[in-house]
């Protein structure tokens, strides 16, 4: 269509042929670029010809320097008719936990996990000969730093990830950056994200990751085994009241959690709550906050600091606003397996050490809930105590 | 003193174009996947050719996939910047002046968190969002930065200035309301970060589109660079002179501010190399502003490509952000530079 002359008569083509631009390998859209890149470069020269005191060798100049523009956008305009090609396998299409649409290979061979969480599962699976690789930050079990790292979890190196050949990638919301799991979808490797944000959503997550590692069986097993450490630690605290804790995650600033978190969820299991009420994920509170709310117990992660729970007593009495709370002038601090951090398997264990902790008095006799567990789960359940009279089950 | 003439500058940007190319090249075959120079000239072949079964699926993914949109979004981030950064310099006759220094950023960071609130998890959500918060400081600190009816250099870095605080006490403000995943984007984001994918899924036709608004920009920054030698001056002798001052500055404004805005928007806020590069390149190459914005714009993007691959390959396969490498890479220089001209 042509109305008028210059520039516009050009625009004005462009539109009429919008519709027809979606094919491949899209030799339209080059020549629509093309005409576009004359709009505008004709609309410059038109600029450029009556700006004042332009001479004449500067004109030529920018002739040749927008030629050569215009050639190099039609050189890419060609180019991005092509596409990343997409794996020819057989593909099952699943929807992940943040709702990404992806394909994943019905055999799964090589897997990259981009999360400390996601390798302990993999390895709680048994299906650490097809775990490729992990990030720097994997150190649980100690066999995980043995295998190659593609990164820290924020920043993975992408092609460190493609030279793995993975037919899966494991990331987590908890601390993958969604740019991450995008770039990786757009180089065509499957990519499944996991988003727990309660216990619960843990295990049916674990369930669902290791159906889709062809483990399924491992994956029902592990989730059964969990779930009936977790009822019976249930069984023993649910007629006790809920103790209300500080969780401590950064002390300077006092950094805690909020309602929505995992940890809130596993501190809720292990009948605890946390004082402070927040809608954010990880609040920054005020001292004066606590010390107006008195908690029962303060609980501190392991990597917090490495002395022991004397030390770190006595230091903390030192504070001002410490010592004004009533759990550090008796002694009511724990300091919890750093697993508590973490959405894996090891998070049970830490629910079963807190309510050890904060429920001595429900944890005496323990040899009583062993028929329940082995009525619950079908499994043979074998207690044997150990010399620091901790009691260990193993199913069998 | 020999004149310029648009043949030396051929020749200057030629021969930088030469560098950049060969630092393109080097940055094309460093990372964390091993492939030879030869991989690559054969993978680049073939892909011209068409015979794109020929070409590994692996090496695809690596050069086509990662390598080579981030440095083509490395040099256009950087020709953008350093070009907006020679601009203002000249707008407001300052040497401080850098792409960020009228609160551009600030105003892209705080499109970029309101967009994480609303939209999270939408691709190109951010980048929008960016230039719709770039654009509105823009023209909000325009409005602020009259005076009397024309742009005053000393009102617009005033201006400048307070939008690019208040803004940032609007983004600690809104932090707070960010849960945990979300944080973590704009951290990086604020940072600088060249390893976001492009919003649509044809990474080519983006970059074309982005090198064009560059071209346009650029291109009208350059027609006025004549007048800006004469503004450096003075902006009264440059009236005497026949200069239409207030076009001029309306100009360079709009196309600094678009230029910076474009870059915001894609890869975050990198720093330095809008400030450092077009000093540099007035060390190297004199203060004419008519050679000044093409070797500043070749310069920022050499710079760009040099540091976004060291800052991926020294500490291999942790990526270190880009703006921390910029800063590390270029002061150094700066200083050997500044010192040698002082002698």
């Amino acid at each position: 269509m042509k109305i008028g002359h210059g520039p516009a008569t050009v625009i004005g083509w462009r539109f009429a042929r919008a519709e027809s631009q979606e094919t491949y390998p899209n030799w339209s859209k080059l020549t629509l670029f093309a005409r576009e890149g004359v709009a505008i470069c004709l609309a410059l020269f038109a600029r450029l010809f009556y700006w004042r005191e332009f001479t004449r060798a500067r004109r030529q100049l920018l002739c040749v320097i927008y030629f050569l523009a215009c050639c190099g956008t039609m050189q890419a305009a060609a180019a991005a008719s092509q596409q990343t090609p997409a794996y020819k396998r057989a593909m099952k299409f699943v929807t992940d936990e943040t709702g990404r649409r992806v394909a994943i290979p019905f055999s799964v061979q090589h897997i990259v996990t981009l999360a400390p969480d996601l390798t302990e599962t993999v390895y709680a699976l048994g299906l650490e000969d097809k775990l490729a690789g992990d990030t720097s930050f994997c150190d649980t079990p100690p066999a995980a730093k043995l295998k190659s790292h593609v990164g820290s979890p924020q920043t993975p190196n992408l092609e460190a990830i493609v030279a793995l050949h993975p037919d899966l990638v494991l990331a987590t919301t908890s601390i993958n950056r969604p740019e991450t799991v995008d770039a990786l979808l757009r180089l065509g490797i499957a990519v499944y994200t996991s988003d727990p944000h309660t216990v619960r959503g843990m295990l049916q997550s674990i369930a669902r990751m290791a159906d889709l590692m062809g483990a399924s069986e491992q994956g029902t097993a592990l989730v059964t085994q969990l779930q009936a450490r977790l009822d019976s630690v249930h069984a023993r605290i649910a007629e006790l009241p809920l103790v209300h804790v500080l969780f401590v995650v950064w002390e300077d600033p006092l950094i805690t959690i909020g309602q929505s978190t995992f940890i809130a969820d596993a501190l809720r299991w292990a009948g605890a709550e946390s004082v402070i009420v927040a809608n954010q994920n990880w609040p920054q509170v005020s001292m004066e906050e606590i010390v107006r709310l008195q908690p029962d117990y303060i609980l501190f992660t392991e990597n917090h600091s490495e002395s022991n729970d004397d030390q770190e007593l006595s230091r903390l009495r030192t504070r001002p606003a410490w010592k004004a709370l009533k759990a550090i002038q008796t002694g009511h601090i724990v300091k919890v397996d750093d697993e508590i951090t973490k959405p894996s398997p090891g998070l049970v264990g830490a629910v079963e050490q807190i309510a050890r902790e904060l429920h001595t008095e429900a944890f005496q006799t323990s040899r009583e809930i062993i028929p329940q567990l082995e009525e619950r789960t079908g499994m043979e359940i074998v207690a044997a105590k150990s010399a620091e009279t901790e009691w260990m089950f193993c199913a069998l | 003193m020999r004149p310029l003439t648009p043949r030396r500058i051929l020749f200057t940007c030629a021969g930088l174009c030469g560098v950049l190319f060969v630092v393109g090249v080097i940055s094309l075959r460093m990372g964390a996947y091993p492939i030879s120079i030869r991989d690559i000239v054969t993978t680049l072949f073939n892909a011209a050719s068409g015979r794109r079964e020929d070409i590994p699926v692996e090496f695809w993914q690596v050069v086509f996939g990662l390598r080579l949109p981030r440095i083509a979004l490395g040099i256009l981030v950087g020709a953008s910047l350093s070009t907006a950064g020679a601009g203002f310099q000249a707008l407001l006759r300052n040497p401080l002046a850098d792409p960020y220094v009228l609160g551009v950023s600030s105003g892209a960071a705080l499109g970029a968190i309101i967009s994480l609130i609303l939209a999270p998890h939408t691709v190109g959500a951010i980048q929008i969002a960016a230039f719709i918060g770039a654009a509105s400081t823009i023209a909000a600190v325009y409005f602020l930065g009259r005076r009397g009816g024309q742009l005053d250099s000393p009102t617009l870095l005033l201006a400048g200035i307070v939008a690019a605080s208040f803004l940032s006490a609007i983004i600690m403000f809104l932090l707070t309301m960010v849960t945990g995943s979300e944080l973590r984007s704009i951290a990086f984001w604020l940072m600088g970060d060249l390893t976001a994918p492009p919003p649509v899924t044809n990474v080519l036709g983006w970059l074309g589109f982005l090198f064009f608004v560059f071209l346009v920009a650029a291109g009208a920054m350059y027609t006025t660079s004549s007048d800006l030698n004469l503004i450096l001056t003075g902006e009264q002798e440059a009236r005497h002179l026949g200069v239409n001052v207030n076009r001029v500055k309306f100009v360079v404004y709009i196309a600094a501010s678009v230029l910076t805005g474009l870059a915001v928007s894609v890869s975050g806020a990198i720093g330095y190399v809008g400030l450092l590069v077009p000093h540099v390149m007035r060390m190297l190459f004199g203060t004419d502003y008519r050679m000044l914005i093409p070797t500043a714009a070749i310069g920022g993007a050499i710079a760009i490509v040099v540091a976004d691959t060291l800052a991926r390959t020294l500490v291999a396969p942790t990526e270190l952000p880009v703006g921390a490498m910029t800063a590390l890479a270029g002061a150094p220089v700066f200083i050997y530079l500044m010192r040698r001209r002082m002698r």
